[in-house]
């Protein structure tokens, strides 16, 4: 049973990188990772030599190993196979997906084998999990994870599955903007409307929140999911193979992965540094073989930030245009934000500052770290639901619904039933009618989404009303009623008001995987749990052997060379015990356990040596 | 004065260069020093006429010892597996050591001599206007472009390019013909590491060599227990040990300087094998090399 002092983590798991938080003396903070990083990139990779990677390591070799190194998965999370959103990423992934068993949900070729993006997104929650554990020096078993406003409940569900399989218990899924303005501290004050502008590595969000007495409601939407970090990076990569390959007789990096993974490193650094400096340095000795038996070339190149804002101005132009786009559609003119939250690293660029600034007339906030800040407020709200107590007078989020219920009808649009941000558990009833003369039955799509196109939105199930009295059109009165679930269920229903006829439905979000596939991933993962633990836990303690022999060996090494002045036997005794003392050493180090066993062993030789020697008496040899 | 290790080494660098004579003169000086010298006496045993009459010479056939090679001397001791302490069994017995020489040994089974055995001399030269006395200083003539005018300095004096009359410096080609004969002769004497350290030669001259490459393959596990072993526990973290500015002057080739880019300071030696994305025995000899040359520490 988990106590309320248990400790909780907000993670705001990104389409490029990831954090981990927690409150720690009522202080929210980053936890780095082991690497000492605040930063995890969302990457899994099964390495050339099949060494399952994550995070940093699995991001540099993502170009030399391209077709086993999974990045984006959260752009594929919860999406049906054959959607438009799915078509879309098979054309730019280098790694190949198909449809799962079900035929309706994506499963990624890693390895050699099927998994599902859950799985793919739980590795990278877990290596979270993992940091976090060794920074509290314990176990982490409950999260609040974040996803972006425009997620539906399959994809919702989903990321639930992938922390169930990180062994997380997900207290809460919260939306991206919601967090960022919870950890500015927004619920505390007066109305406010605020923009969260989020740039990050791979897609852009803009989303306009009306805040005000604990209730975020995300009034609109915006922005494109290919386009971030990463289209600067590769601006620049293009601009140093182009002068390359001019300064090189034509010599084409873009041929090279190895030579194009050290680009993307470079340039991605250049352009971190770029934000902090007027110019940077791109040093890349040895980086592309030059033909036969010639030496290696060599890529030096200055990038000033005045060319790198030149050479990204249309990125830039691109952010400001969907952020009009979806201020216009929800009818607020600039002037009338308050705040604008900068969300993502690639806001620390000055000229997007500067393009954000010229846009609404006003200074945007840069109180918190943008890289950090949406894990902050994950973190915030996962103090508040574990003790909520002790929280001082922190917002509680309820669990709401994030996008429209409701239900196609005539003409092909879309009509709500629950709005979106409505509080769960909730029911409501809506009464149509029929279309046709003598009309004895009626299809029912249940939906949801934000589109009045009803082809528009997910479609989460649909069922057949049958048994409808025959009547002139308009005059049979249906009730279709929504009822959903503290769990989240949605039950659907659909009565024929005068007959009593009545047909029904249940939807439960899902994330693709059925429970039994969930239940048989998580066993399989505990398993590997287990075996790491074990492994390790050998490794230590044939570790805590040989350390604890070692030193009971030099402990007696001054008896030894007493008893070896008055011995005409073993002279060369301790010479002997240093040589097994110097390979124990370098045993210790390593993690081969049974180097370490036959080591031990050698030490327990010398150990017994000793100790006759020790105990040789003076008169003795 | 030389110590015997020394005199080994200059007796190595001596044989891959042609010097045969010279070989012969530092490992048997190295024998003098040191009569039980495994590595002297290995080298030896691959000179024509193998180990002469004036060598010290032990009572067993010698075999020689897995020694770490000359270009790896400077980095740190470490203990090769047990497999590698054990000595390798001769693939074809090499020479007996023969009390009175014949002055035309026969050469099997030892391996033919190099192509370019013959060391250039003052006498394989053109004369030069200074071997019948003091140098008259030369008239200095100035081209059109304020340069020497080589082709009227020529036209007016005696002086001519100098030209060897015989035998000539070798070639690469030619060294590395020599030095995988060497790596062979090496290998079936079972000195693992000297046969590598001229396979070593040749790749960083040519590292496509197709023969080098087929004898990596074909010695893989060995050769990667080998490098590994000079890397040391693969759970330490490698570091660059010289400055970020002095890489340029080093002596690599792209996969050598995408592996250096990888050490940061915070992968150990077994995620750099997964990085590289090179085959193991690449990325294992690449950093051994990186260690010997204190690239890089751990």
């Amino acid at each position: 049973m988990m106590s309320d002092q248990d400790p909780v983590v907000g993670i705001d798991l990104g389409t490029t990188n990831s954090v981990v938080a927690t409150v720690r003396d009522g202080v929210p903070r980053v936890i780095p990772n082991r690497s000492g990083q605040p930063l995890t990139p969302s990457v899994v990779a099964v390495a050339k030599n099949g060494k399952p990677l994550v995070g940093s390591l699995a991001k540099r070799q993502a170009i030399t190993n391209a077709e086993n190194t999974v990045y984006a998965a959260k752009r594929l999370i919860g999406r049906r196979w054959g959607s438009k959103e799915v078509e879309d990423a098979r054309r730019v992934l280098p790694y190949e997906l198909v449809a799962g068993p079900e035929g309706n949900d994506i499963r990624v070729m890693l390895g050699g084998r099927p998994v599902s993006v859950a799985e793919i997104s739980s590795q990278v929650l877990a290596e979270l999990k993992a940091d976090a554990e060794a920074w509290f020096g314990g176990p982490v078993t409950r999260a609040v994870i974040t996803v972006p406003a425009y997620f539906n409940d399959g994809q919702r569900q989903a990321t639930k599955d992938a922390g169930r399989i990180a062994g997380l218990e997900v207290l809460r899924i919260i939306n991206e903007p919601t967090s960022a303005a919870l950890a500015y501290g927004f619920g505390k004050k007066l109305e406010k409307k605020v923009v969260v502008f989020d740039l990050g590595g791979g897609t852009f969000d803009v989303s306009v929140l009306d805040i005000g007495q604990s209730v975020y409601d995300v009034v609109a939407v915006g922005g494109d999911t290919y386009l971030g970090g990463e289209d600067f990076d590769r601006r620049i990569m293009d601009w140093l193979t182009f002068n390359f390959a001019k300064e090189n007789g034509g010599v084409d990096l873009r041929q090279d992965k190895m030579a194009l993974q050290r680009l993307r490193d470079a340039s991605e650094r250049a352009k971190c540094e770029l934000s902090g400096t007027p110019t940077a340095d791109i040093h890349l000795p040895f980086l592309a073989a030059a033909g036969e038996g010639k030496a290696a070339l060599h890529l030096t190149k200055q990038l000033s930030r005045d060319k790198l804002e030149e050479l990204t101005k249309d990125l830039v132009e691109r952010c400001i245009a969907v952020t009009e786009k979806t201020l216009k559609d929800a009818g607020v003119r600039p002037n009338q934000v308050d705040e604008v939250i900068l969300v993502g690293g690639m806001t620390r660029m000055p000229r997007v500052q500067r393009a954000v600034r010229d846009y609404f007339g006003k200074e945007p906030c840069k109180g918190v770290h943008p890289d950090e800040v949406v894990a902050l407020g994950a973190a915030i709200q996962a103090q508040a639901l574990a003790a909520p107590a002790a929280q001082g007078g922190e917002v509680l989020l309820l669990d709401v619904t994030p996008q429209n219920l409701g239900i196609m009808v005539v003409g092909g649009y879309f009509q709500t039933i629950i709005p979106r941000n409505t509080t769960v558990p909730t029911n409501q009833t809506h009464l149509f009618t029929t279309v046709q003369e003598n009309q004895t039955s009626v299809r029912i799509a249940v939906l949801q989404g934000e589109s009045d196109k009803a082809t528009d939105n997910e479609l989460l199930g649909e069922f057949v009303l049958a048994g409808i009295r025959p009547a002139r059109r308009g005059e049979v009165a249906i009730e279709i009623t929504f009822d959903i679930s503290a769990d989240g269920i949605v039950g659907v229903s659909a009565r024929d008001v005068d007959t009593g006829q009545e047909q029904s439905i249940n939807v439960t979000a899902t994330s693709g995987l059925t429970e039994d596939e969930l239940k048989r991933i998580i066993d399989a993962h505990l398993d590997d749990q287990l075996e790491k633990k074990q492994s390790s836990a050998d490794l230590e303690r044939a570790r805590a052997r040989v350390a604890a022999t070692v030193d009971e060996i030099e402990g007696l090494v001054p008896a030894v060379q007493k008893a070896l002045e008055r011995s005409r036997f073993g002279r060369d005794a301790v010479q002997k015990a240093e040589g097994v003392l110097a390979r124990a050493r370098l045993a210790q180090e390593g993690k081969d356990t049974d180097e370490l066993a036959s080591v031990a062993e050698a030490l327990d030789r010398t150990l017994q040596l000793f100790k006759g020697l020790a105990a040789t008496p003076p008169d003795g040899a | 004065m030389a110590t015997a290790q020394e005199l080994v080494e200059q007796g190595i660098r001596a044989y891959v260069e042609g010097r045969l004579d010279d070989a012969r003169r530092l490992l048997e000086e190295a024998l003098q020093a040191d009569p039980g010298n495994a590595r002297a006496r290995s080298y030896l045993l691959l000179l024509p006429g193998g180990l002469l009459s004036g060598t010290p010479t032990r009572p067993s056939r010698t075999v020689p010892a897995a020694a770490a090679p000359a270009a790896t001397a400077r980095a740190t001791p470490v203990a090769f597996p047990a497999a590698l302490a054990t000595p390798l069994p001769f693939v074809s017995a090499p020479t007996p050591p023969d009390p009175d020489p014949d002055p035309n040994p026969d050469p099997a089974p030892l391996p033919p001599a190099p192509a370019t055995p013959h060391e250039p001399a003052v006498a394989d030269f053109a004369p030069s206007p200074w071997d019948d006395g003091p140098a008259s200083a030369p008239s200095i003539l100035l081209g059109a472009e304020g340069g020497l005018d080589l082709d009227a300095v020529a036209e007016t004096s005696d002086l001519r390019t100098l030209v060897p009359r015989a035998g000539r410096p070798s070639t690469p080609q030619e060294d590395v013909a020599i030095w995988m004969t060497a790596a062979k002769d090496l290998l079936s004497l079972g000195d693992f590491s000297g046969s590598l350290e001229m396979i070593e030669k040749i790749l960083k001259l040519d590292p496509e060599h197709a023969e080098a490459r087929d004898y990596l393959a074909q010695n893989e596990s060995t050769l990667v227990a080998m490098y590994e072993s000079k890397l040391g526990p693969l759970g330490k973290v490698p570091r660059l040990a010289i400055k970020p500015e002095e890489i340029m002057w080093l002596n690599l080739d792209h996969r050598a300087g995408f592996l250096l880019s990888q050490i940061d300071g915070t992968v150990d030696y077994e995620n750099l094998f997964a990085l590289s994305g090179l085959p193991r025995l690449d990325t294992a000899r690449i950093l051994a090399a990186l260690l010997a040359d204190e690239v890089i520490s751990a």
